[in-house]
């Protein structure tokens, strides 16, 4: 299996564990009412720690891959973008037609919609990666 | 550019060398064994630098290697006058 196909599959699995960690997490903090500088601070931090982990590890692969696998990252990128972009404008527009112009939105909306958001976008970007390379070896 | 079609003779020419296996020339040139299926069977038409690469390989210029066949030739200068 190619290096590009285990990275899809790895990053599959780690979408499932991180629904079954952020879903109840989610839930607990908003049913705690969770707010204050502390809790902010420790989610930037570890948001910011994950971001560059993510970021040295995708550098790394970028590094291995060769001009094909490059390319086919590449237009998974662009496609689950593209993607992203999309949800986001339909997540935010829903809500602000479904809840009114003028009335609140629970705050909890805000991280739910960017964390699915991300999630669905590693998703697509995974799945384009692996029906590319499915494609190749029944050509093959 | 899309109606024109990249041809090749890297699968002629790794027989003419001894054999040459698909992982050997993808070792020498450094890419994967599955990007030179792709190439040999015309799904992917590599860049200039990796080209220039399998032809360096085989020790053939590069026009030996690839052959670059457009559907619409492009008018002679005489057709147009």
């Amino acid at each position: 299996m190619n290096r590009l196909e285990k990275r899809a599959w790895g990053n599959l699995g780690g979408i499932i564990l991180c629904v079954i960690i952020a879903g109840p997490g989610l839930a607990l903090m908003v049913h705690l009412n969770t707010n204050g500088i502390v809790g902010l601070a420790s989610f930037l931090i570890s948001g910011l720690i994950v971001g560059l982990i993510s970021y040295r590890r995708n550098i790394k692969i970028w590094a291995e891959l060769d001009e094909r696998e490059r390319k086919i990252a590449a237009r998974a990128s662009a496609l689950s973008s593209y993607v992203f972009i999309l949800y986001l404008y339909c997540a935010s527009f829903v809500v602000f037609f479904v809840v009114g112009a003028k009335n609140p939105v629970p705050a909890y909306i805000l991280p739910a919609t960017f964390l699915s958001g991300l999630f669905l976008m590693i998703f697509v970007q995974s799945v384009v990666v692996l029906i590319q390379f499915a494609k190749e070896r029944r050509d093959e | 550019m899309s109606n024109a079609r990249l041809s090749n003779n890297i699968r002629r020419l790794r027989f003419e060398k001894g054999e040459m296996t698909q992982q050997h020339l993808a070792d020498i040139v450094g890419v994967t064994r599955q990007t030179i299926i792709a190439i040999e069977q015309g799904k992917y038409a590599p860049s200039l630098p990796l080209a220039f690469q399998i032809a360096r390989a085989f020790n053939v210029p590069l026009e030996a290697v690839f052959q670059y066949e457009p559907e619409n030739p492009a008018p002679s200068p005489r057709s147009l006058i």
